[in-house]
C-alpha cells in the first residue's frame, strides 16, 4: 500500500493513506499514512457504523493539509470494545453435524461429506432468507448446490465439471471455498439464534466447528498433497488461514 | 438456543499483539525502501476531487478476477453500489466479514459521497481502483504509472489509499 502511494505522488498525484499494519509503513515511509489498529480486513474500523468510519477517513484527508511529510499519524481510537458475554450466555458448540449417519461402513470421508450435506442443507435456508431480505450476496460464482457439488466430486475422485469462466481447478476450489464461507456467514447474519460476540467469532467457529470447516481443511490436504502446481499452491497458501491450519 | 463464541484472541492488527504465526508472517513480509520522499501539495481539502485506491481485491461482479500477483488493477465507476461489489482477493488471512456486512468498511464510497455532499471534499471522481495487496509491491509500479495518468484525466488531487 505504501509503495503505491509513492509511486503516486512521484507521479503528481497527492495521496493519503490508511495503515494497518505500522511497521510496514514505518519501513516505507509513503506521504502520508494515518496508522489505525483495527483488525484487517477493517480498515475503517466498525461496518454499519457511519460516524465511525467518518472520522477515520476524515483523519486521513486531514493529512493532505499537512504542510510537510513524510507524515505517520495515529488515529486515537480503537474499536469499542465488545460486551462481554453475561454469565449465563454458554460458550455452546454451534455445530450442527451429527455423524450419526445410517452408513455404518462408509468411509471418514463419507461420513464428513454426509455431514456437510446436513449442515448446508440447515445453513442454506437462512442463505436464502437473507439474499431475498437483502437483494444480494457476496457470493460470486458458486450457489450452495454448486458449491455441494464441487467439493464433493474433488474429495471423492470425480472429475470437476467448471463453468467457462473458471479458468482451472485450482481457481475453483479458491471460490467455491471463498463462496462456502459467504454462505455460512449470511446465514449466520439472518439466523435468529447465533450471536456473534466479536469480529472473529464467526472464522473461529467456521474453521473449529463446523463441518464446511473440516471439508475445506480435506480438500486443502488432497491439493497440497498434489503434484499439480496450481493445486498445491492453492491447497499450501489459499484455503485455510495460517491460524486455523 | 442462543449461540455465543467466546472470544479468545485479540483481533487487532497490532504486530505485537497478533497471535502466531500470522504475527511473523506480517512482519517478515518485505517492504520496499525509497531514496526519494515526493510531497504534490494541492488546494484546501474543500477544493480536492477524490478517489479512492482499494488493496483489497474488490471488482464489479461481472468483472474478471484476481487470480496472478501481476500487479494490475480494476476500475470501479463512482454509480457502483454494494450489491456490485465483490471481493477475490486470494488470500485467506484476513476476515470477511465485515465487507460483507458492509462494503463501507473496507471501500468507503458511500462515505466519500457524504463527505461531497456537505462540501469537506471538494467532489467524488468518476473513476475507483482496486489492486490485490497481495501482488509484490515492484510489480504495481507500471501499473501505477497508468493509473496516475488517469487519475490525471479524471482531475483527481486527492487519493485515498485503503489496505484490508
Amino acid at each position: 500500500m505504501g509503495a503505491l502511494a509513492h509511486y503516486l505522488e512521484t507521479r503528481g498525484i497527492p495521496t493519503t493513506q490508511i495503515s494497518l499494519i505500522k511497521e510496514h509503513t514505518q519501513k516505507i515511509q509513503p506521504p502520508r499514512a494515518i496508522w489505525v489498529s483495527f483488525a484487517l480486513g477493517r480498515p475503517l474500523g466498525l461496518p454499519g457504523n457511519r460516524g465511525f468510519q467518518l472520522q477515520v477517513i476524515e483523519a486521513a484527508l486531514a493529512l493532505l493539509e499537512a504542510p510537510k511529510g513524510p507524515v505517520l499519524a495515529d488515529f486515537p481510537h480503537d474499536v469499542p470494545e465488545h460486551t462481554p458475554p453475561s454469565e449465563d450466555s454458554l460458550d455452546l458448540p454451534a455445530c450442527p453435524i451429527s455423524f450419526a449417519g445410517p452408513v455404518t461402513h462408509a468411509t471418514e470421508m463419507e461420513k464428513l461429506l454426509a455431514a456437510f450435506r446436513q449442515e448446508m442443507a440447515e445453513f442454506r435456508s437462512w442463505y436464502d432468507i437473507g439474499l431475498e431480505k437483502r437483494g444480494y450476496s457476496a457470493v460470486i460464482y458458486f450457489s450452495p448446490d454448486a458449491v455441494l457439488q464441487v467439493l464433493s466430486d474433488f474429495l471423492s475422485g470425480n472429475p470437476l465439471t467448471l463453468e467457462e469462466n473458471m479458468s482451472s481447478p485450482a481457481s475453483a476450489l479458491r471460490f467455491a471455498a471463498q463462496d462456502l464461507k459467504s454462505i455460512y456467514f449470511e446465514s449466520v447474519m439472518f439466523r435468529p439464534d447465533m450471536v456473534l460476540t466479536d469480529d472473529a467469532a464467526f472464522t473461529r467457529w467456521f474453521w473449529q466447528k463446523t463441518a464446511a470447516g473440516a471439508i475445506l481443511r480435506a480438500v486443502k490436504e488432497k491439493c497440497s498433497a498434489s503434484d499439480d502446481k496450481a493445486l498445491k499452491m492453492t491447497g499450501d497458501m489459499l484455503l485455510v488461514p495460517l491460524d486455523q491450519a | 438456543m442462543s449461540i455465543k463464541i467466546k472470544k479468545e484472541e485479540p483481533d487487532m492488527a497490532r504486530l505485537d499483539t497478533m497471535p502466531e504465526p500470522m504475527r511473523s508472517h506480517l512482519a517478515e513480509l518485505p517492504c520496499p525502501t525509497f531514496d526519494t520522499r515526493p510531497w504534490v501539495s494541492g488546494p484546501p481539502l474543500s477544493r480536492r476531487r477524490v478517489a479512492i485506491i482499494s488493496t483489497a481485491g474488490v471488482h464489479r461482479r461481472g468483472d474478471r478476477p484476481f487470480e496472478g500477483m501481476t500487479g494490475d488493477f480494476r476500475v470501479i465507476p463512482h454509480t457502483c453500489t454494494a450489491k456490485d461489489l465483490v471481493m477475490t482477493h486470494i488470500s485467506t488471512n484476513f476476515d470477511r466479514t465485515g465487507f460483507q456486512q458492509d462494503w463501507n468498511v473496507v471501500f468507503p464510497l458511500d462515505r466519500i459521497r457524504e463527505l461531497a455532499f456537505d462540501s469537506t471534499i471538494g467532489s467524488v471522481a468518476n473513476f475507483h481502483y482496486s489492486f490485490m495487496g497481495a501482488a509484490d509491491p515492484a510489480v504495481m509500479e507500471t501499473a501505477a504509472e497508468k493509473l496516475a495518468g488517469l487519475l490525471t484525466g479524471d482531475r483527481v488531487d486527492a487519493a485515498l489509499l485503503v489496505p484490508v
